[in-house]
């Protein structure tokens, strides 16, 4: 654990992880917020190779990059472009960082201080087997349980977010008031909407 | 069982690449001498990464001729033949043309997003070639979970195509970015699912353990899961975006899709990348299902990747074949295929896997005789699953095409119109203020 | 210096604290679940560090546990997208300044 490649390979992803989040601290673009996110757990899945948890460190990538992400840029594509403001509110930001502060100086010193007791065994050699054992033999009540949680929240989340024909339609026609401003609608813009003009940049 | 021992040290020296750690084996003898350790290692991957380079370029030129000359003759036509003799040097003049061209980048389109998706595409493109196994010791990285491996970069392609439609600001571009967005992840599930049977059936994440599972039982796993493997077959296929599953990025139907914008050696390296995409999917379809580098016992006379690079080219003729032949499916003919059609036979097949297992296994039936019988009865299973599902489940077919249900598709938009404009007059909701 | 525990401990705070200030301040609806993913995130970093240095017996039901956090966490982000484009549907913003009606 002290070699050069592994200094490198710990500095460099923890550079890329601590980055990225700031950088979503900035951003003032929702997409590109998710980028940076994008680009965190990417960082995170590496720190979790450099752990030897060849396991979680695919997982995460299939589940976060591959599901997460895609799911919250549909999201964020289904709310127009007004919407997409990410800035800090002003009025929140100021307390929230003091508050901040003090948790991360507190647990920054707890983390250093208190003695862990750590050693440095080697570490597990089949992790997908050993975990789908223990999945099933001690832990198969919170898997049974993981199981509905995981059905409930996809019959919630499709049944909150559909809508009916007619609902959707008027929807679309008051996005179509809103894009040409002076809140008429011209029936042949809903079927077939204008492209934005120049002066409508991507956000 | 070959004698992998005696393999070894027919030839232990360093060009001898049927195992590829007698290369590293010497980098790092070599440099312990007089360098660091981590040294050996950088440069072991940069020649793995120049390797995998190295055989993928000549081979996707050579691909481009075969798949026009090919889809050329399905088409009863000649294909490219001005170009060199044969046309063999489309592919170069091809490139050439690429290289030369101008990269536009729109006005209006996200500088830093606009830019990302060539190079990022590249990055899920090679990456796989890495746990492709061409030989018992001869992958580049033999991973304990080479499968989810797979998975997981293949899934991180999504994300790159979605910004690739996004930032172009141009409408079909997105459009197209959502359909193969969509279809995507919703395709993965019957890739998974069909590779989740191969995983439980062979007890091993490895990619290189389940061909020697193959090897073991002298048995490929198309015999045992035929279902499994069509609907892998036809998954990839979609992931591809290739025809019958190319709506998102056809001429006729919306341009180019996603890579509308992308011009010059951009589009280039999109072109290259799902090239490249198609050539190994066809060598893991191969690895998978059609036993790999393994061939019965050939494979002690002629080499390891000498059969699965003609396996590859089987499998990769018939996705030529099935591109050249079947007609395009409709976006959502293809989302209704893979959740009503693809998934349910995937799924079906999971759990005859986990039976058959358990016999196997728990209570130890001897595999010899027991795996034709269960060979026997998984193929007689797919065909009764495909014969009920076209009897009990066959779409009804339609009078008129189907209606594509999009917000807004009243005739002319007049009621939303009179609504929206109803609303305006008598405003029924405050926007929450403060 | 060998890196050790205290490491990807610190590390894991800083992340952890980075996604509770996100999470705070943002007007966006959105945005708040962006900073409660990178709080799970971090949350998990330190779970699997505890794994790779901690006992034997801690290191398999650590990882599960990870498993079990990113099964979660990725439920709750499909649940809080869908209540977020549906509060956009019916207040036409999904700014967590202005749905306050219950305010007051």
């Amino acid at each position: 654990m002290s070699d050069f490649g592994f200094h490198l390979a710990f500095w460099s992803l923890a550079a890329m992880t601590i980055g990225g989040a700031s950088m979503i601290m900035v951003s003032r673009n929702l997409i590109h917020a998710v980028i940076w996110l994008v680009l965190s757990m990417l960082g995170i899945a590496g720190l979790y190779l450099t752990l030897s948890a060849e396991f979680i460190a695919v997982v995460q990538v299939l589940i976060y990059v591959g599901a997460i992400s895609v799911l919250m840029l549909f999201a964020i594509m289904l709310t127009p472009r007004a919407e997409r403001d990410n800035s800090q509110n002003i009025k929140t930001s100021a307390p929230a960082g003091l508050v901040v502060i003090m948790v991360m100086i507190a647990t920054m010193w707890v983390a250093i201080d208190t003695d862990w007791g750590a050693v440095r065994e080697a570490a597990l050699t089949e992790q997908a087997r050993l975990i789908g054992e223990s999945l099933i033999k001690h832990y198969i009540l919170p898997f049974e349980i993981g199981a509905v949680l995981l059905t409930a929240a996809l019959v919630g989340a499709i049944a909150l977010a559909r809508q009916d024909d007619e609902d959707a339609a008027v929807h679309a026609a008051s996005l179509q008031a809103e894009l040409k401003g002076d809140g008429s609608v011209d029936p042949v813009d809903v079927v077939d909407p204008p492209l934005p003009s120049d002066g409508e940049v991507g956000s | 069982m070959t004698d992998l021992a005696g393999l070894s040290s027919v030839l232990g020296a360093w060009y001898d690449f049927r195992d590829l750690n007698n290369l590293q084996r010497l980098i790092t003898e070599w440099i312990a001498d007089w360098g660091p350790d981590w040294l050996a290692s950088i440069i072991t991957g940069v020649l793995g990464a120049l390797g995998i380079l190295g055989v993928i370029g000549p081979t996707l030129l050579i691909l481009i001729w075969v798949e026009r000359k090919v889809i050329a003759r399905f088409q009863q036509r000649y294909g490219p033949n001005r170009v060199g003799p044969k046309g063999l040097l489309q592919p170069v003049a091809d490139a050439v043309k690429l290289i030369l061209k101008e990269q536009l980048a729109p006005r209006a389109a996200d500088k830093l997003i606009f830019f990302l998706p060539p190079v990022l595409i590249f990055i899920p493109g090679v990456l796989i070639w890495g746990v492709l196994p061409f030989g018992p010791r001869m992958s580049v990285a033999d991973l304990n979970v080479g499968v989810l491996f797979l998975l997981a970069v293949s899934g991180t392609a999504v994300l790159v195509i979605f910004m690739a439609g996004w930032s172009s600001n141009n409408k079909y571009a997105l459009f197209g970015a959502m359909r193969a967005v969509a279809m995507s992840i919703s395709y993965e599930v019957p890739m998974v699912l069909a590779l989740l049977t191969l995983v439980v059936f062979s007890g091993t994440m490895s990619i290189n353990g389940i061909v020697q599972w193959q090897q073991q039982e002298d048995v490929i796993f198309i015999l045992l899961f035929p279902l499994s493997a069509i609907a892998f077959f036809f998954a990839a296929s979609a992931e591809l975006n290739r025809t019958p599953a190319d709506i998102s990025e056809a001429e006729s139907e919306i341009v180019a899709g996603y890579h509308t914008e992308y011009s010059g050696m951009r589009f280039g390296l999109f072109y290259a990348v799902e090239l490249g995409n198609t050539l190994v999917v066809s060598a893991f379809i191969a690895t998978f299902f059609l036993g790999g580098w393994w061939l019965w016992g050939l494979d002690q006379w002629v080499p390891s990747w000498i059969i699965l690079l003609a396996k590859t080219g089987a499998v990769y003729f018939l996705l030529i074949w099935t591109r050249g032949t079947l007609p395009r499916l409709r976006v959502d003919q293809l989302m209704g295929f893979c959740w009503k059609a693809l998934v349910p036979a995937t799924l079906l097949f999971v759990v005859v896997a986990f039976v058959e297992r358990t016999l196997l296994i728990s209570e130890g039936w001897d595999t010899t005789v027991a795996l034709p019988i269960m060979a026997v009865f998984n193929i007689a299973l797919s065909l009764g699953a495909v014969m009920l599902f076209a009897r009990v489940a066959r779409p009804a077919p339609l009078r008129r095409p189907a209606r594509i249900r999009m917000a807004g598709s009243d005739i002319g938009g007049l009621r939303a119109a009179r609504e929206v404009a109803a609303r305006r007059e008598a405003p029924q909701l405050q926007v929450g203020g403060d | 210096m060998i890196i050790g525990l205290e490491h990807y401990l610190v590390l894991g705070a800083l992340l952890f604290c980075i996604g509770f200030f996100i999470a705070l301040s943002k007007k966006n609806a959105v945005g708040v679940l962006i900073g409660v993913e990178l709080m799970l995130n971090a949350v998990n970093l330190t779970l699997v560090a505890f794994s790779r240095f901690g006992s034997a017996e801690v290191a398999l039901s650590t990882q599960v546990f990870v498993v079990f956090i990113i099964a979660v966490a990725a439920a709750e982000v499909a649940v809080g997208l869908a209540l977020a484009l549906v509060v956009y549907r019916n207040r036409q913003t999904i700014s967590v300044d202005r749905t306050t009606l219950l305010k007051g």
